[in-house]
């Protein structure tokens, strides 16, 4: 066992107020003191009922106006707001997702952008009946990226992953007419739906929901992941360490926030170049350490080992350290709060992207083609901010976590390979996972993944309810701000193993795995579907019928709406710690909950008391296995 | 019914059988009645094992039970079934020290019961060097007695203790096979009950050897688990009973393997309907692996072989990459794609070859294991050269596809043939590597095309992968260098350093391979040399690499560098894929290679180059390299680098021009800089070679004398 013990969520606190008094000094505001002045939030917000898609409004229903203007009732109203949620998120995925396309199409033998995953692009290729025979691979890349990118604009037929998932999902999804088409189509057409004097029929904008959800799960997500893959290499075990403790004094600190991993490989490509090493050493710091912060830091953590600083809600206090040459952020998720923090500290904050400019920042546009100089030049800026630091508000707490993250699904497949028996298994498959689950070593399996919410004390809900989910043999797969969380507070450390169940413990130690097992950034949920396609095939069962829910307790993005849609709807129950803006319309929350998996086998389930939550997924997890007789 | 739930019936059965045993026994002898196993300090082993509390009455045995029956929760947990597990095997040891009530003699010949504690010391020291490798409890009745006395015949082969309990005991005596702790065959008994005397075994092997405290019951199944290679065949058909001993012994870490369909668990309940494969399946689930000692060829295999040199007369067939397509290669597969010692040969065997004729061969050793690394890939196959030369009557040279290899008239006459190459290299493969190799097959291919195809196909680019992976690393961006000293067998005083940029003049050992042979064998041929503390940079020197090479050449070396020809060069064997010496008039160097059999501008071919160079001496202005160090920025950097390069064989340069261009632009801006450099179609003698450099603008031309 030797020393291991988790990081609690009050230490992860205490080190926050240190870092709080440091932004007091210097005048830095903080979330914690927006969400006071923003406290009590607009109830009408909070229930969906607030409608302000036309200018004769805004409206709001109460009991004494029950209908806005146009005569639309409360179940229109929250349909129509959720489905623009997450045409939101869906959106904003599949764009990073089409980037990346477009990174893969700039793919050349000398760089700075490679193939490095040869092998799955031939196979993805092949999946979409591309002739790979013969075909140089930077030519295939390109066209691959091409047809890519095609997928967002098609003019007939479904996205060409679908063909992915087993055959009775893809039934459902034929019935239910929410196969998604072309996938800008369907954010196009949620927001034509949702558009005054459209849909206001609950059940058509929710059916239209889950579409444009699986248009990002299925479709641009999962492009982003498998694409990203291709370029930068598909994730396998690497170690890796988390929290603020990870920065070191003594060296250049830059931190990559965001999403796109196309930029954080370069900052970390350069970051790792000899001659900028040398040239640290040269402006007096001891070298470079590159962290990341949100899914970026997923990205370059499963690829490359590189250290997390922070999840979503930790993004300031990498500031806050005072240790920070430069924080180098892409898109999603970002603070605009950062620019005016960095100006309290010698900070450089510098965005990159057009699709994510900032006041108070510094902006050098990034684009695949110039990614080597923007990149270079980016970590020299860095190196010769080290100078600025001023020594009196370095404060980086000695706090930080092992992480063995890297679980792609590949990787995963490879693992099980680890203890199947070559003289009765077959080889390459997700088999010996369903003989732990079938024989009742492990119970089952939850995805956990989502943002931080200051609804939620920060961190706690995931941390918890992993450690609950794993004392009571289940199996966590986790991506995202709740990876971080996990391995934050260590549960990505193999010795956590010891606050698992006997069944899970055992597997952890035959197979050499941690409990929570790090599958990647928030587009990497596709890698979830993936695997949960691969269960139901190597089993026989559907989806529906395996016992395997989802989890987002601290969700706060559209992104984590349009996620939750296409978890949904590819047949698993999800489970929410917050309430997606739906309780001003029982009809709505009803169809959210119950009504569509007469539709698809699968609903939500909202719980904001974290402990009954995860009784809830237990509970469900035991009733699919009851269904099964195991 | 769940698989918990059969657990949780069987430990009820047995727990309701162990109770009404308990009370006839009490109402028959009172309950103050002693009870005890013979000949042991540890009074019911198990029981005190687990609780830390010795039993010694009848009276105190009820209470016991009353403990046993806390551990038999019924959550649907994995816990709840070991614990349950561990309850039915803890009654079942109860039910045994009941026969033995007043001294009775429970058991007679053949079985044995409950085993003293002499027989566990007695076992202890083989089980950790390793001569017994696994302990097999064979439970039940194979399908037929054959089949059941096939599979104990074939774990005794292996050295591993072989245990027996019920139906099987039967079987072996049908057939008279013959059983007894002296044979490692030891039957226990015929009720079920009787397995307790073999866990009874390993659970005093903790107290005994594992230091374990009586009452750790974590401390327990941990031991037993990591350290008791023991595992559980099971046959069909299991009863309820059965499978809550199964979760018992799963508890303390032993796989069990059933030819019986039911619920299957990773490493632990494994189902395997050919009896057959009970072994293999079994070794594989406790990751035992098994030490191979023979080498099955009809010639001697000893070290005392290694310098044997074949001459042409004695010779009866030789294989010879410098002139048709051979290679020696290791590829990692999947386990499922290999049969573990399949030897396959591809084309005529050596008896179809005509006596002292020139031959293609490649043998391909494929290898899966847990794990196995890609890295480790060369690094076998560099101790190809030791193996086969350790072979009576076999010569081999080289490495990769430049190998050479002479099988004498003798060895054939003995009845060597191609296969036994297969032979010996599965064997010392699976024998020195078993910490990463589980499972091994040979394919020799002898048909020329098929050799073509493999050099060509499959090994070069391979090699290239190899080679590829090297060219993003530095010298200087590396901590370590390493020593590598294979060699030594024939050239005793040669010390090769090996770094990112130099890799062994052979041209088969890279800085990575020196690396994992160093990973996989720490006090190896392969040694960390740091670089910690430099003397002359230019030329590359070090005071570590200086203590390091003086060491490892007994003292035959003082000093060497690392990018100079003339100062303090480093030293050559003769097994040198390139040969490089000073050509006076030009002012740069030759390179010839060893597949270059003709005239070098120096006056002399490779073979007379080759005899002043190698031999582990220095020889200023003459040095033994491997193709890939051409195109270094760091080949001959102290006498300026590449630019001194004035003539090689046209075949090496079309190989190395690629990135010799490369580094020629890089360093000096100078483009398709191999078109500067002669060839034996331009210039075989020195006032040839100059001309034609001077009608190129050879660099060396104007740059500073070398000597």
């Amino acid at each position: 066992m030797g020393n291991f013990k988790l990081t609690t969520v009050e230490e992860f606190e205490a080190a926050t107020a240190k870092l709080l008094e440091t932004g007091k000094k210097v005048g830095a505001d903080a979330w914690q003191y927006r969400v006071a002045n923003q406290t009590p939030h607009c109830k009408f917000g909070e229930q969906g009922i607030c409608c302000r898609i036309c200018s004769m409004g805004p409206c709001r229903i109460t009991p004494k106006a029950p209908r806005g203007i146009c005569g639309c009732d409360a179940h229109g109203i929250v349909a129509r707001n959720y489905l623009k949620f997450t045409a939101g998120g869906s959106a904003t995925h599949s764009d990073h997702g089409r980037e990346i396309c477009h990174t893969l199409y700039c793919a050349k033998p000398e760089g700075p952008y490679k193939v490095k995953d040869p092998e799955k692009l031939i196979r993805i290729a092949k999946e979409w009946g591309v002739e790979t025979e013969g075909k140089d691979i930077y030519d295939l890349a390109h066209e691959m990226a091409y047809l890519g990118m095609g997928e967002y604009g098609k003019v007939f037929g479904n996205q060409n992953f679908l063909k992915r998932a087993p055959k009775h999902t893809q039934e459902i999804w034929e019935r239910e007419e929410i196969a998604p088409r072309a996938i800008d189509r369907e954010v196009s057409c949620s927001l034509h739906m949702a558009h005054m004097g459209c849909s206001s029929k609950p059940e058509a904008l929710i059916r239209q929901s889950l579409r444009a959800g699986l248009s990002d799960g299925w479709g641009g997500s999962m492009a982003g992941t498998e694409f990203s893959d291709v370029l930068f290499g598909t994730p396998k075990p690497i170690e890796s360490e988390a929290n603020l403790g990870v920065k070191v004094a003594e060296n250049v600190q830059i931190v990559v926030h965001g999403h796109d991993p196309s930029l954080s490989e370069m900052i970390c490509e350069y970051a790792d170049d000899p001659e900028m090493i040398a040239y640290a050493k040269e402006m007096g710091a001891k070298g470079i350490t590159v962290s990341g912060v949100c899914c970026t830091s997923n990205e370059v953590a499963m690829r490359r080992g590189i250290p997390m600083a922070g999840n979503f809600l930790q993004q300031e206090n990498v500031v806050l350290t005072g240790a920070c040459e430069a924080i180098v952020v892409d898109v999603q998720c970002i603070f605009p709060a950062l620019g005016p923090l960095s100006k309290c500290f010698h900070t450089k904050f510098v965005t990159t992207s057009p699709i994510a400019q900032m006041p108070d920042s510094e902006f050098i546009r990034f684009s695949a083609e110039s990614a080597a100089e923007n990149a270079k030049a980016i970590v020299k800026m860095a190196i010769e901010n080290f100078k600025n630091r001023k020594p009196e508000l370095v404060y980086i707490p000695d706090m930080k976590q092992k992480a063995t993250v890297g679980y792609s699904v590949e990787a995963i497949v490879k693992t099980l390979d680890g203890v199947a028996n070559s003289q009765v298994d077959e080889m390459g498959t997700t088999k010996p996972l369903i003989e732990c689950i079938t024989s009742g070593v492990l119970r089952g399996a939850v995805a956990m993944v989502g943002c931080n919410n200051p609804k939620v004390r920060p961190d706690t809900a995931h941390i918890e309810l992993m450690k609950k989910l794993i004392a009571n043999d289940i199996v966590i797969i986790a991506s995202g701000c709740s990876a971080q969380a996990a391995a934050k507070a260590g549960l990505m450390d193999k010795a956590a193993k010891d606050l698992c169940g006997a069944g899970l413990k055992r597997v952890c130690e035959l197979a050499d795995i941690p409990p929570v097992l790090h599958m990647g950034s928030c587009v990497d949920i596709s890698r979830m579907m993936v695997l949960a396609a691969e269960l139901a095939k190597d089993s026989g069962l559907n989806i529906s019928q395996l016992p395997v829910v989802g989890c987002a307790p601290e969700w706060m993005s559209e992104k984590a709406v349009s996620i939750g849609n296409y978890v949904v709807a590819t047949g698993l129950d999800t489970f929410l710690g917050v309430d997606p803006y739906v309780s001003g319309s029982d009809q709505v929350a009803e169809l959210l909950t119950s009504g569509i998996r007469d539709w698809v086998e699968a609903a939500y389930t909202v719980e904001k008391d974290i402990d009954k939550l995860g009784d809830a997924m237990i509970a469900r997890i035991e009733e699919k296995r009851a269904a099964l007789g195991i | 019914m769940t698989l918990f739930d059969v657990v949780f019936s069987g430990n009820d059965t047995v727990y309701g059988l162990t109770e009404g045993a308990i009370d006839a026994a009490i109402e028959k002898h009172g309950a103050d009645k002693a009870i005890a196993f013979p000949d042991t300090a540890y009074s019911l082993p198990c029981y005190y094992a687990v609780t830390g509390t010795k039993v010694a009455t009848l009276g105190q045995l009820k209470e016991a039970l009353g403990v046993v029956k806390t551990l038999m929760t019924r959550e649907p947990r994995l816990n709840d079934a070991f614990m349950s597990g561990i309850a039915t095997a803890l009654c079942a040891e109860f039910i045994e020290v009941l026969k033995y009530i007043d001294g009775a003699l429970p058991y007679e010949a053949p079985c044995y019961g409950h085993l003293a504690d002499a027989v566990i010391r007695e076992l202890g020291v083989p089980l950790v060097t390793g001569d017994i490798p696994g302990v097999a409890v064979i439970l039940g009745s194979a399908p037929t007695a054959q089949e059941g006395v096939d599979l104990v015949k074939s774990y005794q082969a292996q050295g591993i203790l072989v245990t027996l309990v019920g139906g099987i005991i039967d079987q072996c005596e049908e057939l008279g096979y013959k059983t007894g702790a002296n044979v490692r065959v030891i039957p226990l008994g015929k009720d079920v009950t009787s397995v307790i005397h073999v866990v009874s075994v390993a659970v005093r092997a903790a107290l005994i050897f594992g230091n374990i405290q009586p009452g750790d019951a974590a401390g327990l199944m941990k031991y037993t688990m990591e350290r008791v290679p023991a595992f559980v065949n099971a046959f069909a058909p299991l009863d309820p009973v059965i499978v809550a001993c199964g979760a018992g012994a799963i508890a303390l870490g032993f796989p069990v393997v059933t030819n019986e369909e039911t619920f299957r668990v990773p490493k632990s309940l494994i189902v395997q309907k050919d009896v057959s494969k009970f072994n293999a399946t079994s070794l594989e689930a406790r990751d035992i692996k098994i030490k191979i000692t023979h080498i099955d060829i009809p010639v001697a295999f000893a070290s005392a072989f290694e310098g044997e040199i074949i001459r042409r007369g004695d010779m009866q067939v030789e294989f010879d990459g410098s002139r048709v397509d051979c290679c020696e290669l290791v590829m990692t597969k999947e386990a499922s794609e290999i049969e573990d010692h399949k030897i396959t040969l591809i084309g005529p065997d050596i008896d179809e070859m005509p006596v002292g004729s020139k031959q293609s061969i490649c043998y391909v050793v494929e290898v899966a294991g847990k794990s196995m690394q890609s890295d480790f890939e060369p690094v076998f196959e560099r101790k190809f050269h030791s193996y086969l030369n350790c072979v009576e009557g076999m010569m081999h040279t080289g490495q990769r596809d430049m190998i050479r290899i002479r099988i004498s008239k003798d060895t054939y006459e003995a009845g060597f043939r191609a296969k036994h190459i297969g032979e010996v290299l599965y064997a010392k493969v699976k024998s020195e590597f078993a910490a990463v190799v589980d499972k091994c097959q040979v394919t020799v291919y002898t048909d020329p095309a098929e050799c073509t195809r493999i050099r060509h196909e499959v090994a070069m680019p391979l090699f290239d992968k190899r080679d590829e992976r090297l060219t993003t690393l530095t010298d200087e961006g590396v901590d370590v260098y390493y020593s590598c000293i294979m060699c030594q067998a024939f050239s005793p005083s040669h010390v090769c350093v090996v770094t990112p940029e130099r890799l062994g003049l052979c041209g088969a050992v890279s800085w990575l391979d020196a690396k994992a042979t160093n990973e996989l064998d720490p006090q190896g041929p392969c040694q960390i040399i740091t670089k910690e503390r430099p003397i002359d940079e230019r030329i590359g020197e070090y005071e570590d690499v200086n203590e390091a090479v003086q060491r490892f050449s007994q003292g035959a070396l003082e000093d060497v560098s690392l990018y100079s020809i003339i100062e303090k060069p480093m030293t050559s064997c003769g097994c040198f894929e390139c040969i490089c010496g000073i050509e006076p008039l030009s002012n740069g160097v030759c390179i010839a290679n060893r597949e270059y059999a003709g005239m070098t501008p120096i006056g002399m071919t490779f073979s007379e180059l080759a005899s002043m160079t190698g031999g582990g001496v220095q020889t200023p202005g003459f040095m033994g390299h491997g193709k890939h160090f051409i195109a270094s920025k760091k080949f001959m950097k102290a006498e300026g680098g590449v630019a001194r390069i004035v003539w090689m064989p046209k075949e090496l340069k079309d190989q190395v021009a690629e990135r010799l261009n490369e580094t020629a632009k890089e360093l000096y801006g100078i483009e398709n800089f191999a078109d500067m450099i002669a060839d034996e179609t331009i210039a075989e003698d020195p006032e040839t070679l100059l001309a034609y450099l001077e009608e190129k603008g050879h660099p060396a031309l104007s740059m500073e004398p070398m000597m």
